[in-house]
């Protein structure tokens, strides 16, 4: 009962509800942005993901249910099982890692062009903004040559995720540009 | 047909590749299945992986479900040919509450009286399914739900139609031989479709199973990882057995018989003949373990053998059929089954040494030897002769039996090989009569214990008899008792022939080695633990000079496990007698098993400045 009238609520005042898959090479800060999404303004200290998590955070009115899965190589073959249902897709890459950039476009390509996550809009997080010698998100754009993309929605946002910067309004992007409505 | 194509187009905006499939398939214009399209469907749903099983799924029953009975009758077809051929991913999806609950959902909550076409077709699927997928499925715990499904169904009142068995047959695991590659592939795909599914359904206890599965997916968690080298050895022993079962059918062939279509003859050779290729594809994938390859080739010869004594056989050529070799499995050089096959688990020298000779071992194998020493004589028995019922001891001699002729020329060249391989060790059993060349078993040189296939070759069923190289030989190259297919020798009770007293003592006492050193075991049952052999090593001293840096080894096969206590002490004084014990454990040893047990020995130790190292074979340990 109490469920039937939360959805009635829902359907009045148009709570929205989003599946968003996190992505990104490992040591990129998924799992920071996770936990500063979940957590705002608290220490979030985390260890290498091996396996994934999962946490919902209601932004604006949108419940995300985030899906954070580690980026070591032995489990990125194993992101293709996260795939079905996605309705956003946040790349997250470390900017101050230039050597890394080229291995974090060919990933990237890699799961927008599946099938499955072709109608998945695409949030890039260019992080770590804080440390010196950075790239700047134009630089990152380019470097994962994002404005080759077709038929795609895309938004590189900078952020620090240690210190909480960009990340909402990341999400912000997110909520206002899904159009279909989530499928259970 | 253009004109439905562009209506069809039309209906099916928005739709995926596969529901279009579906949808086609299942279209109201089929008056029957279309086993085209529905392979298709399951073709489609094979190479998409992923989300396709659960998209496929949910879309035919959906169909099931139609207001139209042709276009559920056609949906079920499908459903029908999707089980079959898209293999564990589906199978988790029709076993989903959701999709079960969808599949009865026009199911009145009492059974009519009589139930609709489309009704009994659903109740004979599930009851398919409980029978083979939810019983033999090497995942079958992720189906309970398809159980669960039946047990409603079956309180509600439903009744279940009757499966005719052979139709339901394919979704039982195949026979086939799989190498450890395809094995680990099989795993993976199952793996992959489990995740998918957890993350789905995303209840707490999914996703912590999930992260679980991931990790070891990605290798992290390596604590259940499975070897998949020693289950493709394991499946090679499989396919050893039934060359052998076969090999000693068609040793037993009677000259008139006939080989009938779809006999059993015929399924086991039919599985050889399919395993022919997958050894050899194995050779490819172990080709970094030269004496694994070798082994497999053994095999695949010796396959190769028994298929075209089969074929002989089924023409009626049994004299050709005669002339080929006959290798059993087991038997590398291709020499001619004997008595010894089954206790060739460890070599034996061709010529005995003298240090390594034993004491004939009490109870069952003295009587090995003596039926060892009837098979030698078998040449000597012309083939094709009728053995007449004549009074005395006969031994019950497959003489009627031309195939078991063991024709000198049955011996195969690499016999020299082996021998030479073989001379390298000090001979254990060696006081069985046996000619020499009857004596130079095919088992390469022990193999180390870590490589699974290594105990390929030696791998022998276990009999329950303590007389396990007997009953085998006596099934292999004649009639079994009673036979019907011997209508000649029905006089004759083969086992009567047997000594009775096969009941063996719980203790014995067995001489190991008798040279400077000598070693007895004191051998006897566990009196607590019914599997557990207990022994005691004796080592005595036979010299006038003390005996140093004693060294005892023992080995058992890889079937039992083997627990030594420590050597009271490494030093035995001259001609003393028990000067040094040793306490050992051999587990997993089943009651009446106790004489089949295969050890080998080793041990090294120092008499005077000289360095000795003597090994051989632990005779039968002549208890139960």
């Amino acid at each position: 009962m109490g469920g039937q009238v939360s959805k009635l609520m829902g359907k009045i005042f148009g709570t929205k509800e989003m599946r968003i898959l996190m992505l990104g090479l490992d040591a990129a800060g998924k799992t920071t942005i996770l936990y500063k999404l979940k957590l705002t303004n608290q220490e979030v200290t985390t260890i290498p993901t091996v396996g994934f998590n999962v946490e919902s955070v209601t932004y604006k009115n949108v419940k995300f249910n985030v899906w954070d899965v580690g980026g070591q190589d032995k489990i990125r073959p194993l992101w293709r099982h996260y795939y079905s249902g996605t309705q956003g897709l946040i790349f997250v890459v470390d900017s101050s890692d230039t050597a890394r950039m080229e291995e974090a476009r060919s990933e990237l390509h890699k799961i927008i062009n599946d099938r499955e996550m072709k109608d998945a809009l695409l949030l890039v997080f260019a992080n770590k903004q804080d440390i010196q010698g950075h790239m700047s998100p134009e630089d990152v754009t380019n470097a994962l040559q994002l404005n080759k993309l077709k038929d795609k929605l895309w938004y590189v946002a900078p952020s620090v995720a240690t210190e909480g910067t960009g990340i909402f309004e990341g999400l912000a992007w997110l909520s206002n540009n899904v159009k279909t409505p989530a499928q259970k | 047909m253009a004109a439905r194509d562009r209506f069809g187009a039309y209906a099916d905006l928005g739709l995926t590749a596969l529901q279009r499939a579906i949808r086609h398939a299942c279209d109201i214009s089929h008056y029957e299945p279309n086993l085209a399209l529905n392979l298709e469907v399951a073709d489609l749903i094979n190479s998409k992986k992923g989300n396709a099983p659960r998209e496929a799924a949910l879309e035919i029953v959906r169909l099931i479900n139609s207001r139209n009975q042709n276009v559920s009758l056609l949906a079920l077809a499908l459903l029908d040919i999707c089980v079959k051929n898209c293999g564990y991913p589906f199978h988790l999806q029709i076993s989903t509450k959701e999709f079960l609950n969808e599949l009865v959902r026009r199911f009145p909550e009492r059974p009519a009286l009589r139930p609709t076409r489309v009704q009994h077709r659903i109740l004979e699927s599930i009851e398919e399914w409980r029978q083979t997928i939810c019983q033999t499925s090497r995942y079958k715990e992720d189906l309970g739900h398809i159980r669960d499904m039946h047990r409603l169904l079956l309180y509600k009142g439903y009744v279940f139609p009757e499966i005719r068995n052979e139709d339901a047959a394919v979704l039982n695991p195949s026979d086939n031989l799989r190498s450890a590659e395809e094995m680990e592939e099989e795993e993976k795909e199952a793996q992959s479709a489990k995740l998918q599914e957890l993350i789905r359904r995303g209840t707490p206890a999914d996703l912590q199973e999930a992260n679980r599965l991931m990790k070891v997916m990605a290798g992290y968690d390596n604590r259940h990882k499975t070897d998949y080298r020693a289950k493709a050895a394991e499946e090679v022993a499989k396919v050893q057995q039934k060359a052998k079962i076969l090999e000693e059918m068609l040793q037993s062939q009677q000259p008139g018989e006939r080989i009938a279509e779809g006999d059993v003859f015929e399924e086991l050779a039919n599985a050889l003949q399919s395993a022919h290729p997958k050894i050899q594809k194995m050779c490819e994938e172990e080709s970094d373990d030269p004496e694994a390859v070798h082994k497999l080739l053994e095999i695949n010869d010796s396959i190769h053998r028994t298929i075209e004594r089969y074929k002989l056989v089924k023409k009626g050529d049994l004299e050709a059929a005669s002339k080929i070799p006959k290798g059993t499995l087991g038997t590398t050089t291709g020499v001619s089954k004997n008595a010894n096959n089954e206790l060739s688990l460890i070599d034996f020298d061709p010529e005995p040494s003298s240090n390594g000779s034993t004491s004939q071992p009490a109870g069952g194998s003295s009587l090995e030897n003596d039926l060892l020493g009837l098979s030698i004589e078998e040449p000597a028995l012309t083939g094709g002769i009728s053995l007449g019922p004549g009074p005395g001891p006969v031994p019950p001699m497959p003489s009627s039996t031309p195939p078991v002729q063991q024709a000198p020329s049955a011996f195969k060249p690499n016999y020299d090989i082996l021998s030479s391989l073989n001379s390298s060790r000090p001979a254990s059993q060696s006081s069985t009569p046996a000619p020499a060349a009857m004596r130079p078993q095919s088992t390469t040189a022990t193999p180390p214990p870590s490589d699974p296939f290594a105990s390929l070759v030696s791998a022998s069923p276990r009999h329950p008899s303590p007389f396990p190289s007997v009953v085998s030989r006596t099934s292999s190259s004649q009639p079994p008792a009673g036979n019907t297919k011997a209508p000649d020798e029905d006089e004759w009770d083969f086992t009567s022939s047997l000594p009775e007293s096969n009941a063996l003592p719980t203790t014995n006492r067995v001489q190991v080695l008798n040279s400077s050193l000598r070693v007895e075991f004191v051998v006897r049952r566990h009196p607590q633990q019914a599997r557990q052999i207990h022994m005691v090593a004796l080592f005595s001293n036979g010299t006038s000079q003390p005996l140093s840096e004693l060294h005892f080894q023992v080995a058992v096969e890889k079937a039992y496990t083997l627990q030594l206590r420590p050597q009271s002490g490494r030093d035995i004084g001259a001609l003393q007698t028990n000067g040094v014990q040793q306490e050992m454990l051999v587990s997993g040893v089943e009651a009446g098993k106790g004489n089949s047990i295969k050890m080998r020995f080793k041990v090294s130790y120092r008499v005077g400045n000289e360095q000795k190292e003597e090994q051989g074979m632990v005779p039968s340990l002549g208890i139960a």
